[in-house]
């Protein structure tokens, strides 16, 4: 059974139409906002099983950051249905926060005036956890994440990777089967995103916690994700391994030639749709290729009759330009 | 740990981290006894108004002076222990605005319980301090012929004076899930309320009787108690049984409130990022 | 300018309707409130008896022109210029080339006036409409309580600043807050009238220039002193609160420049 089970999940929100004054406001209360409504998440459906470590991606106003507060029961959903580790969230809402952790990241967890420790204590008696299981996983995630050197620190005086990192380690105090995290890595520099991504990465291997991740840096994916989840506009566009997204869709790889001297001109008329010179820069030369029409040493079989080659690289197609590239619809959505 | 949290256990909890944030507190000392001593202060007025007004006068409505600050005492009190245990009530509003209030539904306690404990003063202890101080007075003005009922009907009394009174402040939040507009007219329900309670009912016009008695019951608090602990009859010429619907409606009001404030969960929005 | 200053923040006031209607909803079930408690003082009284020289029509009159004048008047919680220092936009002010002190006197009396009209007139009509009040005498007690008015707006408005710049040297305001709620509340005579205290408390309060604030303009309208006495008693107040805010104004603003804003 999957643990985490979404179904036709829709949320519309009432558009605000500005209504004035006290008579306004007790109308707006009586008959609810009726300027029409918005759908951020249209008809959303996935499954995810235990252990699996999965990318919710979408551009900014996708409805990542609403498909995550429906599926931990922050908010209630038009329509549809979601059980997470066998609850409903909106309904079961204070017996799933035992069993999941969340991590905003633009907002903490943590109390601005305590210091990091003390937060920590009080999360403690929150979630009932025992003593003893308090003190092995607070020493875990000092030990992985360096928590050390700012325990006792008050948290409104953290940087935001440290608070991160606090934030991380709070919201897995109470062993959660499933960690939501919602841009976790935003505005963060590359030592505190790395100390972070090689956390998650023991985490899920050593307890199997299952990991939903909403991200906009698709580092974080590529390290992170073996599968994504891509909407826009509330929609689920595709929904399957990122090995496979990029292979399908990501159209071209690409083998960057290094002549000993300049090419042959002629080089730029090289190829007929299964390959295209893209790019001739001195003795660099580019060259787009299909490798379902040829393979790359045929590639460089044929590169080699324009002159002597020294050197050569081939390029995977990057993840940004596909999913890019699905934004802009020049992709076909869904399977 | 699959059990529903029980609500024993949600108070542990709710008691234990009120604990952890005094001693917070209590590491400021002097500013922490500065908070107390200026709330005393700050609610100084009430009483100096109440000797002031039997300095002129002999009688209020017929009553005395020990008999109103019997009132005073009682709602003093009740108020004040309410407000205290609903401190974090106030920031309610301003967490809905923010989408903070985020946060109080991702923990496994009650969204209210969890709200309600978000915060933690005794700052209110200054008032609810100077409401012994009153009672005590009262007491020593008033003859109360002591009984089991009697006995039995103080506590029943406070709890419910409590109770209503942290109703009372869970509804403004209640309205700020739906609207930040004219939220502060129910100040004159909590704020008038525990005035009004200050002072025998019936001395009150009658739409003022029937807001604080039947929608807001505040009248139902102190007014009966008083009266059933004074032996006074009830110039509203209302039977002595009335002291029991005091429990009674504040629980039927506690009810109503508690379902309004699920009403409101589920209607919270969150905000966009 | 500082005339166009008052007239944008009297404008300013007439946005917020739904605060508007619900203050006017408090300040009325107060009213109704204070007044019946304070007609149950009068029970055991013949009609017509003043107590320290109210009768309970004029305890009722006092009752509902000190709830319409709390919002133009201002008794508690003004703390504006306080978060401009935390926002830091003080600075930009006291460099400004203008008076420190009229700039804001001069918006706080356009709001003042602004709210005259919507919660001081409203109030009072509710108040006549479910009481029934005493009116000024005459057309010149009329025109002298509309005079006076004024004078409590900016008595309370020098008291406000005052506090206010104490605040340059707390920066929290809490502590100064609830001295302010007594000093207004009580020394206006918002809470009860001033007359009604023990004798050394009332001595003390009528020496004091907060009475100017509600005692002095109540008295002139229920006709309890007379037109000169009463506005040259205000005036004389106004006129040193107003020189104290200026010389605490002083001392602040070389505080300001010293810690280079
Ligand atoms: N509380 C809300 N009220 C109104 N609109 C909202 C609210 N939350 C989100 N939205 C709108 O729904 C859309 C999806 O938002 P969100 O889920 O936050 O996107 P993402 O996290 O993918 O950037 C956005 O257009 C946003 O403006
Ligand atoms: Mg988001």
């Amino acid at each position: 059974m999957p643990i985490i089970d979404v179904h036709r999940l829709e949320k519309t929100f009432p558009i605000k139409k500005h209504r004035t004054g006290a008579m306004g406001s007790i109308a707006s209360l009586i008959r609810g906002d009726n300027g029409g409504e918005f759908t951020a998440v249209n008809n959303v459906s996935f499954k995810i099983e235990r252990g699996e470590m999965v990318g919710y991606i979408g551009p900014n106003g996708a409805g990542k950051s609403t498909t995550i507060k429906m599926l931990t029961g922050i908010l209630v959903p038009t329509s549809g249905e979601a059980t997470i580790a066998g609850l409903v969230p909106w309904e079961k809402r204070k017996q799933l926060a035992q069993k999941i952790g969340v991590v905003f990241g633009q907002r903490t967890q943590l109390w601005w005036d305590l210091a990091l420790i003390e937060s920590l204590e009080l999360l403690r008696h929150l979630y009932r956890v025992p003593e003893e299981r308090f003190r092995e996983n607070l020493a875990t995630a000092t030990d992985l994440l360096g928590l050390g050197e700012f325990l006792h620190t008050p948290v409104r005086q953290l940087s935001l990777g440290q608070r991160m990192r606090g934030d991380l380690a709070a919201a897995l105090l109470h062993d959660p089967e499933i960690l939501y995290l919602d841009e976790p890595t935003i505005g963060l520099d590359i030592v505190a995103k790395e100390a972070i991504r090689e956390f998650l990465i023991t985490l899920n291997r050593d307890r199997q916690t299952t990991v939903l991740l909403t991200t906009h840096d698709l580092d974080d994916i590529e390290r992170l994700c073996p599968r994504i989840i891509v909407i826009d506009h509330g929609e689920v566009m595709y929904d399957g391994q990122l090995a496979s997204l990029k292979s399908r869709w990501g159209g071209r790889r690409q083998l960057i030639i290094d002549y000993a001297g300049d090419p042959d001109a002629a080089i730029a008329s090289m190829g007929n749709g299964d390959m295209a010179v893209t790019e001739v820069d001195g003795p660099r030369v580019t060259i787009a290729f299909d490798r379902d029409e040829i393979s790359a040493p045929d590639v460089l079989t044929r590169a080699s009759a324009f002159g002597e080659i020294r050197d050569m690289s081939i390029q995977e197609p990057e993840i940004e330009d596909v999913i890019r590239r699905m934004y802009d619809g020049s992709i076909p959505a869904g399977m | 740990m699959d059990k529903p949290i029980t609500l024993r256990e949600e108070l542990g909890i709710a008691w234990k981290i009120a604990g952890i944030r005094l001693r917070g507190q209590m590491a400021y000392r002097t500013s922490f006894w500065l908070q107390i001593f200026g709330n005393f202060f700050t609610n100084f007025a009430e009483v100096l108004a109440l000797f002031a007004m039997f300095y002129q006068f002999d009688t209020l409505g017929g009553w005395t002076l020990g008999e109103v600050a019997l009132l005073h005492g009682i709602s003093m009190i009740a108020f004040s222990l309410g407000d205290l245990l609903t401190v974090g009530m106030d920031s309610v509003a301003p967490q809905i605005r923010s989408g903070d209030f985020d946060r109080v539904l991702t923990r496994p306690l009650g969204s209210w319980m969890n709200a309600a404990t978000s915060e933690f003063s005794l700052r209110h202890l200054g008032q609810a301090l100077q409401g012994v101080l009153v009672l005590g007075f009262a007491l020593t003005q008033v003859e109360i012929a002591w009984s089991i009922d009697k006995a039995l009907l103080v506590p029943v009394m406070f709890i419910s004076g409590i109770a209503l009174f942290m109703a009372l402040f869970t509804i403004e939040a209640i309205f700020s899930f739906w609207t930040v507009n004219g939220v502060e007219a129910i100040n004159a329900f909590t704020y008038g309320g525990s005035d009004l309670a200050q002072f025998p009912m019936h001395i009150f016009g009658r739409s003022l009787r029937f807001i604080f008695f039947w929608i807001v019951p505040v009248g139902f608090i102190t007014y009966y108690p008083a009266l059933y602990l004074l032996e006074k009859p009830d110039p509203l010429g209302m039977p002595d049984w009335f002291v029991l619907l005091g429990p009674v409606i504040t629980t039927i009001f506690c009810a109503v409130v508690s379902w309004g404030w699920n009403q409101g969960i589920r209607h919270y929005r969150s905000t966009g990022s | 300018m500082y005339l166009e200053l008052a007239k944008r923040s009297f404008q300013q006031q007439f946005a917020y309707r739904a605060a508007t209607l619900a203050g006017l909803f408090t300040n009325s079930v107060f009213g109704v409130m204070l007044s019946s408690v304070y007609l149950a003082l009068y029970w055991d009284k013949a009609d017509g008896v003043s107590v320290a020289g109210f009768t309970a029509q004029q305890t009722v009159t006092y009752t509902w022109l000190g709830q319409a004048l709390i919002m133009p008047v201002v008794f508690w919680g003004w703390w504006l210029i306080v978060d401009t220092i935390r926002t830091g936009t003080v600075v930009m002010d006291l460099l400004k080339p203008m008076d420190f002190f009229r700039f804001w006197l001069s918006r706080d009396l356009g709001r003042a006036a602004a709210q005259v009209i919507t919660r001081g007139v409203p109030t009072l009509l509710i108040g006549a409409l479910l009481f029934d009040l005493v009116w000024p005498e005459s057309w010149q007690r009329w025109a002298a309580f509309l005079i006076s008015v004024p004078f409590a707006v900016t008595v309370s408005f020098c008291l406000r600043f005052m506090m206010n710049l104490w605040g340059f040297w707390l920066l929290d305001h809490r502590g100064i807050s609830s001295i302010m709620l007594v000093v207004s509340g009580v020394f206006s005579g918002h809470l009860l009238p001033i007359a009604w205290y023990p004798a050394p408390i009332r001595d003390l309060l009528n020496v004091l220039p907060f009475r100017s604030m509600l005692m002095t303009p109540v008295e002139i309208w229920l006709g309890q002193i007379s037109i000169v006495h009463g506005l040259s008693l205000q005036l004389f107040w106004t006129t040193v609160m107003i020189g104290a805010s200026y010389a605490l104004l002083q001392v602040a603003e070389r505080k300001v420049v010293v810690q280079g804003g």
